[in-house]
């Protein structure tokens, strides 16, 4: 269940995004601004991200770590496949389109994971404490993601 | 000879210093100067002798002291002898030579010399004692070690690495010891060992953008030890090296952007190598994104502001650090600040979020704060280091303010304080009785209280009007005679307030069974105080006079004694108070005893009311129910000369004359004698029949709504019945009644009864309601109800 809400939630997050970027630039039907839009998705991912940091809090509460545990090769996120920017300055020079092809892979995973079908095994093998973690971490770069782009789409901002 | 003086010279030293001292050869002795712990007198030629004697040498000190030495005597023993008494120092060892030999972990050190050289070859068979002392290079503390008369010696408490210094020095018998050779130092060199593990303290990220990692550095055993730092990243088989050493200082390792990614864990790892070998810390897990500590917040500013309500506030601003790219959102950062009066110990901290100002309402003017601000990034990373401190102090101008309005009111206040005491002082004690008015005492016209207080009768009696006993003029008006009928103990004379008069006499009859015990000499008489009477009994507000009978024991007693100049006086005397002559009265503890008080005026005024007319109803006293009234006033009476005297308001002159006195001018009141006459008047319902006394005398007067024709009048009194029963007879004078008993009305519960009990006993004409009614009063002339007897 949590690997559920984890995933529906990122997708969400990536969701909107991707409405933001593309759609259309007229705000007539909405009294809402761009600004605030962001504002409200990244309230909302900031929330994600503290409910996954307080659900591995607990689960590292209970199951302490072992030391080689974080440095595990066997941890590896299904998502990294994804190519994500990995710092401030590549997600400041990634394309906004290329935003698109990120929600894209995710919209991918979300069908697949609509259908019922095992979506990748991967995720399926991996333990509880492992997605947990995975899904802190993505959480975390969803919310980043959204700040250097709210920068960015506001050209008022010198970002 | 010489010798002998030699030897005896130093023996006699040794007399001189005396048994038990020690006998030095002190620094720098000289010859045979022997110092002596005590300080001996030498004898003064000895002294000089040897001073002489000590500068020179062997030979010519030995023919100074005309020792013969014959030439084929060895000389060198002599001198030998010569030196070795002397106390030569030799001279200090010299090629002395340090080895180490390390073997088996035991590093030892081999130290080796040779002797001093001697200018005399020939003593070299001496033998000379030798001492080593060493210490390491750094350290103070020499240690001395005692060789014996070898010449090498091996030491082994030797530390690895420690640089030694090493001596040696030598000692003849009973010489001196020889200057330290020499130094010499040695080192013995380490163990060669492969260095310890270090070990990764922390690695910190300031803005999110780079990082840096310390270790801490592996002992070495002083051989060099060089440290690499190389890491991994998640996922990635491949191991780099540290990019940049210098960056942050000794003992680092600094990623720049380039090298650092996010999200991504590190594999972080040291290793110190030496010439031995090499060892490498434990692996260090990094994820940048949880080790940001950024740096504190900058400018920070105050800025005085007035709120609308002119209430000061102050607001606090500050800028992130510069380092931080906030602006971009990459990093948000947290503020948090804190604050504390300059001479408090707790801080308050308080969590501001994600502004970069605040506003602070709650600070005392006047007071110096200290603030301090650190921030941190949200959700993940470490609070920064506090910022410089911070002073805040408010401008206390307003304060001014307060104070010189305070100052204004307490002036304000003073004044009025200073008005007040001093219009209390001037006219304190208007004031006083205007606020508390006095309360009054009781007076009494006629009376000072103060005659009282001193207890002169004389002076009280005379207060109280009595000039003269019996009472004159304007006490004749009051005699009357209380004769109480009273058949309830409950009912209680009112006072009468309405009494003007000082004079309301109480009379207070106390008679037992004993005739002539009432009077005032009667030892049973208890002392009565005449104290005012606040229950002065008034039975006239109901118009009625009431038998009133007082508890006994409690009588509370009209002051108002008469004082008789009788026994009555002396019981006043012989009580010593101002009791009441006759007035005072036994209080029996029996509640049978029963004062009558009344007050003759108010009676008198409701008689007077209640008749109309001038009569003069007598108002009879009760009596107790000892006895007969008869008796009882007779005894009562009987010894008194006087009759009480009820003085009344003279406003009543007409026929109060209830003064019995009328008639009997000066006789007592119920004179017995006199007293024939008895009115009954109507006993009402409630009440107990009073009994007037008719006055004959007085009758012209005090005739009283006699209803002509109906002159039956019982007025005597025969006997009392079961206390309360008055039988009276019929006069016979006045009327040829027949003589017969007639119980008085009884009690007061069925004096109906008792009025028909009357008419029909006397088989009188039923009472005419008519009549009663006409009277209107409530004393009706017995005989309009009474049976004709005729």
């Amino acid at each position: 269940m949590a690997r559920a809400a984890g995933r529906a939630g990122a997708v969400a997050a990536l969701a909107l995004l991707w409405l933001l970027v593309s759609a259309p630039g007229d705000a007539g039907c909405h009294p809402l601004t761009v600004a605030d839009l962001f504002d409200r998705v990244i309230r909302h991912s900031g929330r994600i991200h503290s409910l996954s940091t307080a659900l591995y809090a607990e689960l590292e509460k209970h199951f302490p770590p072992r030391d080689n545990e974080l440095g595990r090769p066997v941890r590896k996120c299904h998502t990294s496949g994804m190519l994500t920017p990995n710092g401030k300055e590549y997600a400041q020079k990634i394309p906004m389109q290329s935003m698109g092809i990120i929600s894209n892979s995710l919209n991918g995973m979300a069908s697949s994971e609509g259908t019922g079908l095992s979506m990748s095994n991967e995720a399926n093998m991996m333990s509880d404490s492992d997605f947990i973690h995975c899904f802190r971490r993505d959480s975390n770069k969803v919310q980043s993601y959204l700040k250097i782009l709210k920068c960015r789409i506001m050209p008022e901002n010198s970002c | 000879m010489g010798w002998s003086w030699l030897w005896g010279l130093w023996l006699g030293k040794a007399e001189l210093c005396g048994a038990g001292d020690q006998l030095n050869w002190g620094p720098g002795t000289q010859f045979w100067t022997p110092h002596c712990k005590k300080d001996t007198e030498v004898p003064e030629h000895d002294r000089r002798r040897v001073a002489e004697l000590e500068h020179k040498s062997s030979e010519e000190w030995l023919r100074e002291m005309g020792v013969f030495i014959p030439e084929k005597r060895p000389r060198g023993h002599l001198i030998t002898l010569y030196n070795s008494l002397k106390g030569v120092q030799p001279d200090a060892p010299v090629n002395l030579s340090l080895e180490t030999n390390t073997s088996a972990n035991v590093s030892c050190l081999w130290a080796k010399w040779s002797p001093p050289p001697l200018a005399d070859a020939s003593f070299n068979s001496h033998v000379y004692h030798y001492e080593l002392r060493l210490k390491p290079e750094e350290k103070e503390e020499w240690e001395i070690v005692s060789v014996g008369m070898q010449t090498h010696y091996k030491v082994t408490s030797l530390q690895a690495g420690v640089k030694y210094i090493v001596q040696v020095r030598c000692m003849l018998d009973l010489g001196e010891w020889s200057e330290w050779s020499s130094e010499r130092t040695i080192q013995i060199s380490k163990e060669q060992l492969p260095p310890e593990k270090p070990r990764i303290i922390k690695c910190r990220s300031p803005e999110k953008e780079t990082f840096t990692c310390w270790w801490k550095p592996a002992l070495d055993g002083g051989l060099l030890t060089n440290h690499t730092l190389l890491y991994s990243k998640e996922g990635e088989e491949k191991v780099y090296e540290c990019p940049d050493y210098k960056t942050a200082g000794p003992n680092s390792c600094y990623f720049d952007k380039k090298h650092t990614s996010f999200w991504t864990i590190y594999n972080i790892t040291v290793m110190a190598t030496n010439e031995m070998g090499s060892n490498v810390s434990d692996p260090h897990y990094v994820d940048v994104t949880y080790i940001v500590q950024p740096d504190p917040p900058v400018n920070i500013t105050l800025e005085l502001k007035k709120s609308i309500k002119r209430k000061p506030y102050l607001v606090l601003t500050w800028s992130p650090p510069p380092l931080a790219d906030v602006r971009s959102g990459w990093l948000t950062l947290e503020y948090e600040l804190r604050l504390k009066p300059e001479e408090g110990e707790e801080w308050e901290t308080i969590f501001v979020g994600q502004q970069t100002q605040y506003k602070m309402f709650s600070l005392n003017p006047g007071k110096r704060y200290i603030v301090q601000i650190h921030c941190k990034p949200d959700h993940h990373g470490l609070w920064s280091e506090w910022s410089p401190e911070m002073y805040i102090e408010i401008p206390a101008d307003f304060r001014v303010k307060d104070m010189v309005v305070w100052i204004i009111v307490g002036v304000l206040s003073s004044l009025i304080c200073l008005i007040m005491s001093w219009i209390m002082i001037m006219k304190g004690y208007r004031m006083m009785a205007f606020i508390l008015p006095p309360v009054p005492g009781p007076k009494i016209k006629g009376i000072d209280t103060h005659l009282l207080e001193t207890g002169k009768s004389e002076e009280l009696l005379s207060a109280l009007g009595c000039h003269g006993f019996p009472p004159t003029s304007d006490c004749e008006e009051l005699l009357i005679e209380y004769l109480e009928v009273e058949d309830s103990e409950d009912q209680q004379l009112m006072p009468s307030h309405d009494t003007p008069s000082k004079n309301t006499k109480i009379v207070l009859k106390e008679t037992d069974n004993d005739s002539g015990r009432g009077s005032c000499d009667s030892p049973s008489l208890l002392p009565v105080k005449c104290r005012e009477s606040h229950s002065l009994p008034s039975t006239l507000q109901t118009q009625d006079v009431r038998a009133k009978e007082k508890k006994g024991g409690k009588g509370s007693w009209e002051t108002q004694c008469m004082a008789s100049e009788q026994k009555t006086l002396s019981c006043n005397n012989s009580e010593g108070m101002k009791s009441c002559t006759w007035l005072a009265a036994k209080l029996p503890s029996n509640q049978a005893a029963m004062f009558a008080y009344h007050s003759t005026v108010e009676a008198f005024k409701i008689t007077l009311n209640t008749t109309n007319v001038n009569t003069s109803p007598v108002l009879v006293g009760n009596e107790e129910n000892h006895q007969s009234l008869y008796p009882l006033a007779e005894t009562v009476y009987d010894d008194m000369e006087k009759i009480s005297e009820m003085e009344y308001s003279r406003t009543d002159q007409t026929t109060a004359q209830v003064r019995q006195n009328q008639h009997n001018d000066k006789s007592p009141f119920l004179n017995p004698k006199l007293m024939d006459y008895v009115e009954v008047h109507k006993v009402r319902q409630d009440e107990e029949p009073t009994l007037f006394l008719k006055h004959k005398e007085n009758s012209g007067k005090t005739k009283k709504c006699t209803v002509p024709g109906t002159s039956k009048e019982y007025t005597k009194v025969s006997t009392v019945v079961d206390h309360h029963i008055l039988v009276l007879l019929p006069d016979h004078g006045a009327q040829n009644t027949p003589v017969s008993q007639e119980p008085v009305a009884e009690t007061s519960q069925n004096p109906q009864q008792s009025q028909a009990e009357k008419n029909t006993s006397y088989s009188t004409t039923a009472p005419s309601d008519s009549r009663r009614d006409t009277s209107g009063s409530d004393y009706m002339d017995p005989s309009s109800f009474m049976p004709s007897f005729k």
